[in-house]
């Protein structure tokens, strides 16, 4: 597209554009502006200033955030066109949608994007959006939020968002964006209520599965140990599972490093099994996941002080 | 990972300073090429990081003559608003035309105001003209009731700009400039809501140990230093544990402390680069002898084909590839530069950055990381950009890298910068000697 310039419009003949004011021969991180984007932002403040809403204002804040999406108040100012000229809601978000795609790792457009799906009052055609959008990118931050937000507006921890999050996880079972999300439903939406026992063994039988098939993965072993946790269960109840990965009796045939600090933490627990918990903590320090030896390390170090306090 | 060139110790790691002093006295003295409009409104924040890199690197003085110093303090001060904080950017400036009706569409910031401040500070200046009192009584206004901070104040008072850890860490930042740590009214302007700004960092805590934007979202390096910093400045990281200390009454954060620091330590991975994160599951080469932390690990069988023998032959061992550790912002994520800051920064704030193994990571960062022509990128490779060089240039200062400055990691400056802010008449009043 050729750059757009306001002076040479007619129908913008009417405004007085507004330069930037720098207030002195020294500013700092000045960028060299395109004169197209310096124009457009001086039409911009003639805009606000004024107090304008109307379609142009519409027209110039999406010229604006096509060159600077970061921008601050241009959302707030759009969201307060819209809502002045009464826009229609449905045509802001197909606007939307390819302005995402286009600024992958901007969020004041899933802020806005929330605002207006919020007064829309329905999350329809959202999930193929998030489709598209985690096709480009299966762990983007803001994509993620924002489903998080829009379970919660429209209270879908259901059935079919556990078996689509179950999708994410099949797809790529190291996504860790997806296993959060699976908490989030299972535990987040309950307002205190508590997750049932079945429940709780059934995840930890989710778990369970995704680790043996790809025993070294962190997310699931997170996801294990934080629902155990929740559920105020000791981490012995996992002893046995840790066991089919790193038995101590086996150094040399450990599958990963992940049951080895289990088990660290179960030993450690365990009355007279210090020398165990060490001698796990010692084979993750050497052998297993030496790039983090001087935590585990530091974790023997604690036992040692335990032991100094009994 | 891609074959060293010709390397096996650390000793030709250097940091480059030279390179590093010419592309930041670049950034300070040339305009920024346009691709930098999309950070059009951060501008404050490249100012402090461009000056604030001069600083750490020693040659700030030689950099400025005392008139262009002078006009950077005036460029600050140009962007306080009449009702006093700071705007991010001149772009949001009306000039004559400002007036009550339109200005809430240059608003107070919370970034714009932080670093603002920082830089005035960085400069010399006493911060006599800066609207105090306003700043401290908007920051009430821009703290949620939950506790969290937005990034300004719209119509009606509503707090605009998302759930973002950031405006917590940069708000409470503030506050410290202003009247370090003191608690309740000062002067009759009431504090921000200390208690309930805890409590919402706790909500922020996620089942793995990390910290996250809000309740149940992904823990996040970024967002757990964010916190982190925070609790430090409003003095409420958890008191050291040793048997004669009790607890006081005031909430504190990090709940978990244990699990945190497991969290902050699982954030060093072998994932330095794309090819990296290959998934080996199934491979024979996959064992824990080449242990990869994005690998599968699963045992090789009893009797390995002479193919699969010779690829693992050909497979760096662990003792080599510790050569470089990188850091990462999430689980199962590759290293990022910026990540080794937004990591190391908490580590170091509550005492355990001896967790990590920082010599490895500073070779990741200055064999990989570094560029040629000064600054770092993101990835190895990546051209230099101003967040990823004065990050990595912080987290170099924080590992005590000879010949950079001493710094606070929580404000992310030079400790002369704070020893300066320190020595404020105005501020010694309020917070005491």
């Amino acid at each position: 597209m050729p750059p757009k310039y306001y002076s040479d419009d007619t129908a913008w003949a009417d405004v007085t554009p507004l330069p930037q004011d720098e207030g002195g021969p020294h500013p700092l991180a000045a960028i060299n502006y395109t004169e197209e984007y310096s124009e457009a932002m001086s039409y911009l403040r003639a805009l606000m200033a004024a107090n304008e809403f109307s379609a142009r204002a519409l027209s110039l804040t999406e010229h604006i955030i096509s060159m600077n999406p970061a921008h601050y108040t241009v959302w707030l100012y759009r969201a307060k066109v819209l809502e002045q000229t009464g826009g229609d809601l449905r045509e802001e978000i197909e606007w939307l949608n390819p302005t995402a795609l286009q600024h992958l790792k901007n969020y004041q457009i899933w802020h806005h994007r929330q605002t207006i799906i919020d007064k829309l009052g329905s999350p329809e055609g959202e999930a193929d959006f998030i489709s598209t959008m985690l096709e480009q990118d299966t762990k983007n931050y803001h994509v993620w939020s924002y489903r998080q937000w829009l379970v919660k507006r429209f209270g879908i921890f259901d059935e079919k968002e556990l078996k689509w999050t179950e999708g994410m996880i099949e797809e790529d079972v190291r996504n860790n964006s997806a296993w959060n999300h699976r908490y989030y439903i299972v535990v987040g939406g309950r307002d205190g209520e508590a997750v049932s026992k079945d429940i709780i063994t059934r995840e930890i039988d989710y778990a369970e599965a995704a680790i043996r098939k790809a025993p070294q993965n962190q997310s699931p072993w997170n996801y294990l140990r934080g629902i155990v946790r929740y559920a105020k269960l000791p981490d012995s109840t996992l002893k046995d599972f840790a066991l089919e990965f790193a038995d101590l009796e086996k150094p040399d045939d450990v599958y990963s490093s992940h049951a080895l600090d289990l088990l660290a933490d179960i030993y450690a627990e365990e009355d007279g099994k210090k020398e165990e918990a060490k001698k796990a903590l010692d084979l993750l320090a050497t052998k297993y996941d030496p790039i983090k030896a001087n935590y585990w390390n530091y974790r023997k170090g604690l036992l040692d002080q335990a032991e100094v306090a009994a | 990972m891609a074959p060293a060139g010709g390397s096996v110790a650390g000793d030709q790691s250097t940091l480059n300073y030279a390179r590093h002093i010419n592309y930041w006295r670049r950034n300070l003295k040339t305009f920024l090429p346009h691709h930098y409009t999309g950070n059009d409104s951060n501008r404050m924040t490249f100012a402090l990081f461009i000056l604030s890199a001069l600083d750490l690197l020693g040659d700030l003085q030689a950099a400025l003559s005392a008139e262009e110093r002078q006009g950077y303090i005036e460029w600050v001060y140009h962007c306080q608003l009449p009702e006093g904080c700071f705007r991010a950017t001149p772009g949001t400036d009306f000039g004559s035309s400002r007036n009550a009706e339109n200005k809430i569409w240059d608003p107070a910031h919370v970034p714009g105001t932080y670093f603002a401040l920082l830089i005035l500070a960085l400069l010399g200046d006493d911060l006599k003209r800066v609207k105090r009192r306003e700043i401290l009584l908007w920051l009430t206004k821009v703290q949620r009731p939950d506790g969290s901070f937005g990034e300004t104040v719209g119509e009606n008072g509503q707090v605009e700009g998302g759930n973002d850890p950031r405006f917590g860490y940069m708000g409470t930042g503030i506050r410290w400039i202003l009247r370090g740590h003191a608690e309740g009214p000062v002067d009759g302007v009431p504090d921000i809501d200390v208690d309930s700004f805890v409590e919402c960092v706790r909500r922020s805590e996620t089942y793995d140990g990390g910290i996250t934007e809000a309740a149940f979202h992904e823990a996040h390096a970024g967002f757990a230093a964010c916190a982190i910093n925070a609790l430090y400045f409003v003095n409420r990281l958890p008191l050291p544990s040793t048997p004669s200390q009790t607890s006081d009454s005031r909430p504190r954060g990090v709940s978990n402390l244990p699990l945190t620091l497991h969290w902050l330590a699982s954030r060093q991975t072998l994932t330095l680069e794309h090819e990296d994160a290959m998934d080996t599951l199934g491979y024979e080469t996959d064992t824990s002898a080449a242990c990869h932390d994005s690998h599968s690990f699963v045992k090789l069988k009893s009797y390995p084909s002479t193919a699969g023998v010779q690829s693992f032959q050909d497979l760096p061992k662990s003792q080599s590839e510790l050569q470089w550790v990188g850091l990462n912002g999430r689980c199962n994520k590759i290293a990022d530069t910026c990540y080794a800051f937004w990591v190391s920064t908490p580590l170091k704030l509550l005492g355990h950055l001896d967790l990590v193994d920082i010599k490895p990571i500073r070779r990741w960062l200055l064999d990989r990381t570094q560029h040629m022509v000064g600054g770092f990128g993101k990835l190895p490779g990546d051209p230099p950009d101003i967040y990823h060089s004065y990050l990595g240039l912080m987290v170099l200062a924080i590992f005590g890298e000879a010949g950079l400055k001493d710094v606070d990691p929580a404000l992310c400056m030079s400790n002369r910068v704070k020893e300066h802010l320190e020595s404020l008449p105005w501020r010694r009043e309020i917070v005491g000697n």
